[in-house]
C-alpha cells in the first residue's frame, strides 16, 4: 500500500542557511512517527513544509506527497483545500493561537463551518462531540468559555478538538505539550495516543524531548543541525541508538543520567530557615481595610522550612504552585506580608537597609539564560560587574577574576567580548552562573535554570552545578518543575501546590514512597524512555 | 554595527546640509540680505540660480543660510524635550506607583491638545522669537519622549536582567543608568530624528505665521510665507525653500528608520 505521505530528498533554504537538508520518509496511513531534536534542528520547519507553511524567502527543494497529490507543486488554492481539512496542525502555545476574543465553541464551529456541509443545530452538536472526543469535561460551559477561562491543558484540548473537526488524515504537532506542566503534558499524551487509536489519525509529533515521543509513535527521526541522523522504531533507537548524537541524547535523558549522590550534611543549626512565610500580591487598599480583610491573591501560604548548611533543596511544584515567588522572597524581589527569614540564626531582611551585605550570600540564577543578561553589556563587564560595583577586588586584579570565573564554568576566555544575543542559551546559563559566583555567595538558588535548555545542555548544567557545589561546599536551593531534574541533585525535596507545601522530606523518602497523590501524580507524570506506549 | 543603507543615505543627506550651512559664505552666490531694485521677481537663471524675491533678493544664497537657521532649530529644539522626557519618562516606568501617577497625569493633560497650538499658545504668551519657540518646545515636546521611555521602562523593570541587577544588590539609580537607560534608547533616538523634522516644520510655521524668527532673516518659513502672494507669478520665492525642507526632513527620516534597523539586537 502507498504511504500516506512520502517526503523525498527535502531540502529548506533561508538564504544562506539550509534549515533542513535532504531528509527523505515515509508516513504509511494510521502510523505515527515522532521527530526528535534541539532547538534549530530543522524539526519544526520540516513539520510546516509538509503544509507549505513557510515564510515566501524560504526554498524548497525536494518532493513532498501526501496521498498520491504533490503538495510543493499545488496552487494555494489546492493547498487550502488540504490544509485543516485533511492535514491539521496543532501548536507549542495554545494561548497564541487561539484567539481571545472567541468562544472556544465558536473557534471550533468555524473550522465546521468553512470546511463541512454542517449547518445549524448540526454544528453546535458536532461541536459538543469534539469537545467531548478530547476528554473536556463540562463541555457545555467550556463551548462558551473564552480562551483565557480556561488552562494551559484545556486550551490545548481545544485546540486538538478545532484540529480533528474535518476528520483529518494526518495531525502534525509541533511541541504541543513543551508548554505544560509535566501532569498535563502526560494527560495530553494520553489524549494523543488514545486519538490515534480510536479515530485511526496518522501523526507527525515534533518534540524535542523523547520521552514524550515514545509515549505517542512507533516511529522515530533524529534530526540535528538541519540533517537526519537516525531513523528507526522508536524502541530500537532508544534501546540501541546507532549515531553518536542520538547515544548522547538518550544518555543526556534524565532517566538515563546516573543518579549523582548528595554528600551528606550534618544535622546542625539550620543556615537558612523560612517560618510561616505568607505572600501575597495586591490588597491592602482603602477598600480592603475598610472591608476588614487583607484583599490581593495570596502566591504562598505560611510556608515553613529550613536548609542546612552545604544541603541541597529541592522546590517541586507545577506552574502557579508558588515556588517561584518563594525564591524570589528569599532574595528581596517580593516582599514577604507575615512570617520571617532567619539566616545564621538572625532575621534576614533581603529588602532591608543591609539587603547588600545579606545578598552577598545569597544568590538567584534565573529561568531565561537570555532575558537574565543586559543584552548591551559584554558577558565579560556582566561578570565583573559585582566585583566593580561591590569593590570586592582591586580595580586592577578584576580582569583576572573574572577570567578565572569563565574558566570556573568552562567558557572559553574568546567569548569574553560577545554580547549575550551571541551566545548560545546554554553558555548564556554558564555567564549567569559565574556572575553569580563573583559574589563568592554561600547560598546559590537556581529557579528552573535548566528548563529552558535542550536535553544535552540540561544534563551539562546540572554536571557544572554538581561540581561548583562541591569545589565551594555551596548550599543550594533549586526550584523546578521537572522532577527527575530535583531527583538528580538534592538532599531534600519540598512539594508546593497552589502556594502550600504538601510534602517535605528526605529525596529517597519522597520519590520512593510519596504520602500525597499529588506527589505520586506529580512523580508518575516523569516523561520516562522505558514507558510503555500509552 | 552592520550600516543599513537606509540609514547611510540619510546620513548622507544630512551630512550634506550640514556641509551646505557650515560652507554657507562659500557657497552663496550673493549677500541674502541685500535688496537689488534692479533685480525684483527675476525667474531663476544662470545669475540667481533659484530667481529673486519681490526686494530682488537671491533665493539660492537665501535657502542656503537657511540650513543654518533649520539646523540650529531642528537640533537644538530635540534636545532639551529629549532630556526632559526621558527623566521623567524612565523614572515613572521604572518605579511605577504615585511618581508614575503624577507623572502620566501631567502627560495626560498635555495629550489631547493638538500639539501645534499649545506651541503657538505659549510662543504667543511669551512673544515671538526662536528662543520662546525653544522654551514652548521644553514645556509640552518632552510628552512623546516620556511616553515612549515609560513603557519602555515598565517591560525593562519586570525583566529578569534587571532583577538580577537587584538580587547583585546594586542601587536604583545605577540599575536606571547602566541596564535601563541603554536599552530604553534605541525607540527614543529614532523618535527624536522624526521629531527633528517636525521641530524644523513647526518652527518654519511659526516664521510663517510671524511669530518665530523675524523678517528679514533668511529662514525658510519666512521666505514661504513672503513668496505667498506671488505664488502665481513667481512660484520660485516660496517653493524652493519648501523643497529645502523637503529634502532635510527626508534626511532625518532615513537615518531614524536606518537607526531603528541597527541599534535592533539581532540574535
Amino acid at each position: 500500500m502507498n504511504p500516506l505521505l512520502s517526503v523525498r530528498n527535502l531540502t529548506v533554504r533561508f538564504g544562506e542557511t539550509t534549515a533542513v537538508d535532504d531528509v527523505s520518509f515515509d508516513l504509511p496511513r494510521g502510523g505515527a512517527l515522532g521527530i526528535v531534536g534541539e532547538s534549530g534542528s530543522g524539526k519544526s520547519v520540516t513539520c510546516r513544509a509538509l503544509m507549505k507553511l513557510l515564510p515566501s524567502v524560504a526554498k524548497i527543494d525536494g518532493a513532498i506527497t501526501f496521498d498520491g497529490d504533490d503538495i510543493l507543486g499545488a496552487s494555494e488554492a489546492k493547498l487550502n483545500t488540504l490544509r485543516g481539512k485533511r492535514i491539521a496542525m496543532i501548536f507549542q502555545s495554545p494561548a497564541s493561537h487561539l484567539d481571545p476574543l472567541m468562544r472556544i465553541g465558536d473557534q471550533v464551529a468555524e473550522t465546521l463551518r468553512k470546511h463541512t456541509d454542517l449547518k445549524g443545530r448540526a454544528i453546535q452538536d458536532e461541536v459538543l462531540r469534539l469537545l467531548d472526543v478530547v476528554r473536556i469535561p463540562d463541555v457545555q460551559r467550556c463551548a462558551r468559555a473564552y480562551p483565557h477561562e480556561l488552562s494551559g491543558g484545556m486550551k490545548q484540548r481545544a485546540m486538538i478538538a478545532g484540529a480533528l473537526a474535518c476528520k483529518p488524515d494526518l495531525l502534525l504537532a509541533d511541541e504541543p505539550t513543551t508548554a505544560l506542566d509535566a501532569t498535563v503534558q502526560k494527560s495530553v499524551l494520553d489524549l494523543l495516543a488514545e486519538l490515534r487509536r480510536t479515530q485511526g489519525l496518522s501523526m507527525i509529533f515534533v518534540s524535542h524531548d523523547l520521552g514524550a515521543v515514545a509515549r505517542v509513535c512507533d516511529d522515530v527521526l533524529v534530526m540535528r543541525k538541519s540533517k537526519l541522523v537516525e531513523t528507526g522504531k522508536i524502541r530500537d533507537v532508544i534501546e540501541n541508538p546507532q549515531h553518536e548524537y542520538t547515544q548522547m541524547l538518550i544518555a543526556s535523558h534524565p532517566d538515563r543520567l546516573r543518579l549523582h549522590k548528595p554528600q551528606d550534611v550534618a544535622r546542625a543549626a539550620p543556615l537558612f530557615e523560612v517560618k510561616g512565610v505568607q505572600i501575597r500580591y495586591g490588597g491592602g487598599s482603602i477598600l480592603d481595610s475598610l472591608m476588614g480583610r487583607e484583599g490581593g491573591f495570596v502566591a504562598v501560604k505560611g510556608a515553613s522550612f529550613s536548609v542546612q548548611r552545604g544541603e541541597a533543596l529541592g522546590i517541586v511544584g507545577e506552574s502557579g504552585s508558588g515556588k517561584t515567588t518563594l525564591a524570589r522572597s528569599l532574595v528581596g524581589l517580593v516582599k514577604t506580608a507575615k512570617g520571617e527569614i532567619l539566616y545564621e540564626g538572625s532575621p534576614a531582611e533581603p529588602t532591608g537597609r543591609n539587603r547588600a551585605a545579606y545578598l552577598r550570600d545569597v544568590q538567584l540564577v534565573y529561568q531565561h539564560p537570555y532575558e537574565a543578561l543586559s543584552p548591551r553589556i559584554c558577558i565579560r563587564d556582566a561578570i565583573g560587574e559585582p566585583l566593580r560595583r561591590h569593590k570586592l577586588c582591586s580595580p586592577k586584579d578584576i580582569p583576572a577574576k573574572v577570567a578565572d570565573l569563565m574558566q570556573q564554568v568552562d567558557l572559553a576566555p574568546e567569548l569574553g567580548d560577545r554580547l549575550p544575543a551571541q551566545l548560545s542559551g546554554g553558555q548564556c546559563q554558564r555567564v549567569a552562573i559565574a556572575r553569580a559566583l563573583a559574589m563568592d555567595p554561600r547560598v546559590l538558588i537556581a529557579d528552573e535554570v535548566t528548563s529552558a535548555l535542550d536535553v544535552t545542555l540540561q544534563a551539562q548544567v546540572m554536571d557544572l552545578l554538581i561540581r561548583l557545589q562541591k569545589e565551594r561546599g555551596l548550599t543550594m536551593i533549586f526550584i523546578s518543575h521537572d522532577l527527575a531534574v530535583i531527583r538528580r541533585l538534592c538532599n531534600s525535596v519540598i512539594v508546593m501546590r497552589q502556594g502550600e507545601i504538601v510534602e517535605a522530606g528526605p529525596t529517597a523518602d519522597v520519590f520512593d514512597s510519596p504520602t500525597q497523590d499529588y506527589t505520586r501524580t506529580l512523580i508518575d507524570a516523569i516523561p520516562r524512555l522505558d514507558a510503555a506506549p500509552a | 554595527m552592520k550600516m543599513s543603507p537606509m540609514f547611510l543615505w540619510g546620513a548622507g543627506l544630512v551630512a550634506l546640509w550640514g556641509v551646505i550651512a557650515l560652507a554657507a559664505p562659500m557657497l552663496a552666490t550673493h549677500d541674502p540680505y541685500a535688496i537689488d531694485f534692479e533685480a525684483l521677481l527675476q525667474a531663476p537663471s544662470a545669475q540667481h540660480f533659484f530667481g529673486t524675491d519681490n526686494v530682488g533678493r537671491d533665493t539660492f544664497s537665501r535657502v542656503i543660510y537657511g540650513a543654518r537657521l533649520a539646523l540650529y532649530i531642528g537640533i537644538l529644539g530635540v534636545i532639551a524635550p529629549m532630556l526632559i522626557g526621558m527623566a521623567i519618562g524612565l523614572t515613572a516606568g521604572y518605579f511605577g506607583g504615585w511618581v508614575d501617577s503624577i507623572a502620566m497625569r501631567v502627560v495626560d493633560v498635555a495629550v489631547p491638545f493638538p500639539f501645534f497650538v499649545l506651541v503657538l499658545s505659549i510662543v504667543a504668551v511669551l512673544g515671538p522669537g526662536i528662543e520662546n519657540y525653544f522654551i514652548a518646545l521644553a514645556l509640552v515636546g518632552w510628552v512623546g519622549y516620556a511616553r515612549l521611555a515609560r513603557a519602555e521602562a515598565i517591560v525593562l523593570r519586570s525583566s529578569e536582567f534587571v532583577m538580577a541587577a537587584r538580587t547583585m544588590g546594586f542601587s536604583h539609580p545605577y540599575i536606571l543608568f547602566r541596564h535601563v537607560l541603554p536599552n530604553a534608547l534605541s525607540p527614543v533616538v529614532v523618535y527624536m530624528m522624526t521629531d527633528v523634522t517636525l521641530v524644523i516644520l513647526f518652527g518654519a510655521a511659526l516664521g510663517f505665521l510671524g511669530m518665530g524668527v523675524a523678517p528679514p532673516a533668511a529662514e525658510w518659513g519666512v521666505m514661504i510665507s513672503e513668496g505667498q502672494i506671488y505664488i502665481s507669478t513667481a512660484w520660485w520665492i516660496s517653493f524652493f525653500p519648501g523643497l529645502a525642507m523637503v529634502l532635510i526632513g527626508v534626511g532625518f527620516a532615513l537615518m531614524g528608520d536606518g537607526l531603528a534597523k541597527m541599534l535592533r539586537i539581532e540574535r
